[in-house]
């Protein structure tokens, strides 16, 4: 018997049978395919961290407020138990812009306490709040305290990757990294300050916020280096719960190798 | 064929083409949250939305860039190409979800505008590990943006033909783009050999099945065909062409179909006015030639698009001898009479 000359046309309805077989053996290849790809990329993903950003349930929470290095509230937890929380501002900000406006009310804001209504960040052990409105930041009537030097660690050399704590400690999974370098580069630059997240093989890891020389703050500068494997040097102070390590930001050595934060 | 412009002219093969594009997409996505959340379960919506439609649309790109070559080698599947411009238009979508919601992601609330950070959030240019791979998503982009808007037969018509076509074939430069957007970005970090493993068979199989494709089309501009006195080229013996089919000959530098049907052989250009097509793979029905890809008609004797419509391709001469058809390797204008030859 003859082989049918089968031809398709799109807009007649009549197909062909071996055609119709040959469309029905595609879209089951690339249904198999896009089931396949769907396993693989849904499966074979790291797993996210459970750092927590509490993005719709905002906490107040109240304590002694020191600017240096970078904007923190000392919380007594308990009886001389405190934890420095790290104040940030709202998307890729700091939290300056929130603080500098109570301060141009009520002046020197250091060493006083305060009360402030943001959204909490907390992984590791480390807590953060985003503050997302000066109205929502309060003085409250106390003495004011006096700033407890920081006790000094000695100089170290340790090897980490810069990352902007905000994404770090829960508002990104994954929050370091390539895929994350260009939201930590602007979080920092935006006035976030940079942490160098340091973690050992038995994936213990330390945290330490980043400071010039002097002890003042970093951000622009350290943008070239947010995201990458490095090593960075410096004197080590330890705050409450918080590192801080004075760098010189023209020493930090790029290390070609893969993060071991990852 | 139509004569004037309407979003999508309906018929009940897109209808169903684009039914089994809804499906397999629903299906991938809630496949890959469905893992997510069983073995990722602390991830937040934005990634999953992000890696959801990103791995959605490059999957999807690839089952696109199949379908060329594949209905090419094999005119079976041409009715997967008939359509493809809505899977194109779908695999745009999935991407441009994936775009947006990485710049919303990343880049917006930030102390500049977030395209612009796109581009300086980071300056590494210069390495090939730390290349800002945004960059190269955001042309792909791009390109997709430009060839889905224009995904429509008023562009074809008003862009002409080889615009749009020069246009559309940009589809390779987003490929390339994408698979450098993904290799130095997301497996930088999500380093399976298994999801790695998958882009680097897409590449192989589809480079090779146009190679293949390539090869085949070859045959056809390597033909040699000697000429006569008069110069008229002698092309093949009347009964290598079935009935109411062409052979297709390279004459010159056109690529020319000769069709044999109800006793008689007519000779026109090979490519259609709409996209492209070889009308030499299709086939004489109603007694017009049709165009293989979209069905596009014209007559044989004279290249001409039956009334109403208006699309005319170039015709050339024929003779027989013994069997022997020659052709004359001049072309005439488009849309001119020439008496079919018997055979």
């Amino acid at each position: 018997m003859e082989k049918k000359d089968e031809f398709y046309i799109g807009y007649v309805d009549a197909v062909g049978k071996e055609t119709k077989s040959s469309i029905k053996r595609f879209v089951l290849f690339a249904l198999g395919l896009l089931l396949i790809g769907s396993i693989l990329f849904g499966f074979f993903q790291k797993e996210a961290n459970n750092s927590v950003f509490d993005f719709d349930t905002p906490t107040k929470i109240s304590g002694t407020y020191y600017e240096a290095p970078y904007p923190m509230l000392r919380v007594e937890l308990a009886k001389n138990t405190f934890k420095d929380v790290l104040l940030l501002g709202f998307g890729k900000f700091g939290a300056n812009a929130y603080l500098d406006e109570i301060k141009r009310h009520k002046g020197n804001i250091n060493g006083k306490h305060l009360t402030i209504e943001g959204n909490l960040i907390y992984y590791n052990g480390k807590t953060l709040l985003q503050i997302d409105d000066s109205q929502k930041i309060s003085l409250d009537k106390s003495k004011k305290k006096n700033f407890v030097l920081p006790e000094s660690m000695g100089n170290h050399e340790v090897v980490g990757e810069i990352v902007d704590p905000k994404c770090y400690f829960g508002v990104m999974k994954p929050g370091y990294g390539k895929i994350h370098r260009s939201c930590a580069a602007l979080c920092i630059s935006g006035g976030i300050p940079p942490v160098l997240a340091v973690s050992d093989n038995n994936s213990i890891s330390e945290y330490f916020l980043l400071t010039d020389l002097k002890g003042n703050p970093i951000h622009k500068d350290i943008v070239p280096y947010i995201g990458l494997p490095s090593k960075l040097k410096g004197k080590v102070e330890k705050l409450e719960d918080w590192y801080t390590m004075r760098i010189d930001v023209s020493k930090i050595e790029k290390l070609d190798k893969e993060s071991s934060i990852y | 064929m139509g004569l004037d412009y309407k979003l999508v002219l309906w018929n009940k093969h897109k209808k169903t083409y684009d039914k089994i594009i809804a499906l397999g997409m629903v299906l991938y996505l809630v496949l890959f949250i469905a893992l997510t959340l069983a073995f990722n379960p602390e991830t937040i919506a934005e990634t999953m939305i992000i890696r959801a439609f990103g791995s959605l649309a490059v999957i999807m790109l690839h089952i696109i860039l199949v379908i060329g070559p594949l209905s090419r080698l094999n005119p079976q599947f041409l009715p997967i190409l008939y359509n493809r411009r809505h899977l194109g238009v779908s695999m745009f979508l999935a991407a441009l979800i994936h775009g947006v919601f990485a710049i919303i992601h990343f880049h917006t609330l930030g102390n500049v505008n977030s395209i612009y950070a796109v581009f300086t959030s980071n300056m590494d240019y210069g390495s090939l590990t730390n290349f800002p791979f945004q960059v190269l998503g955001f042309l792909a982009l791009l390109i997709l943006f430009f060839m889905a808007s224009t995904s429509h037969d008023f562009f074809l018509k008003n862009l002409s033909p080889n615009v749009w076509k020069g246009l559309h074939m940009l589809v390779y430069v987003a490929y390339a783009l994408i698979l450098l957007h993904v290799f130095l970005g997301a497996f930088q970090q999500e380093t399976s050999v298994f999801t790695i493993g998958i882009l680097v068979l897409g590449f192989i199989v589809i480079s090779s099945l146009h190679l293949v494709a390539a090869f085949k089309e070859s045959k056809v501009d390597g033909f040699k065909g000697e000429k006569d006195t008069g110069g008229w080229l002698k092309v093949c013996d009347v009964h290598e062409i079935p009935e109411d089919r062409a052979k297709i000959f390279s004459v010159g530098k056109k690529r020319v179909a000769i069709f044999k049907y109800d006793g008689k052989l007519s000779a026109i250009h090979n490519v259609c006015k709409h996209q492209g097509g070889p009308l030499g793979e299709g086939k004489i029905v109603d007694g017009c030639v049709t165009c293989p890809w979209h069905g596009y008609q014209y007559l044989p004797h004279n290249g001409q698009s039956p009334p109403p419509f208006t699309e005319k391709v170039a015709t050339y001469e024929l003779r027989l001898d013994n069997d022997m058809i020659y052709i004359n390797p001049i072309g005439l204008e488009e849309g001119t009479e020439v008496e079919p030859i018997l055979c």
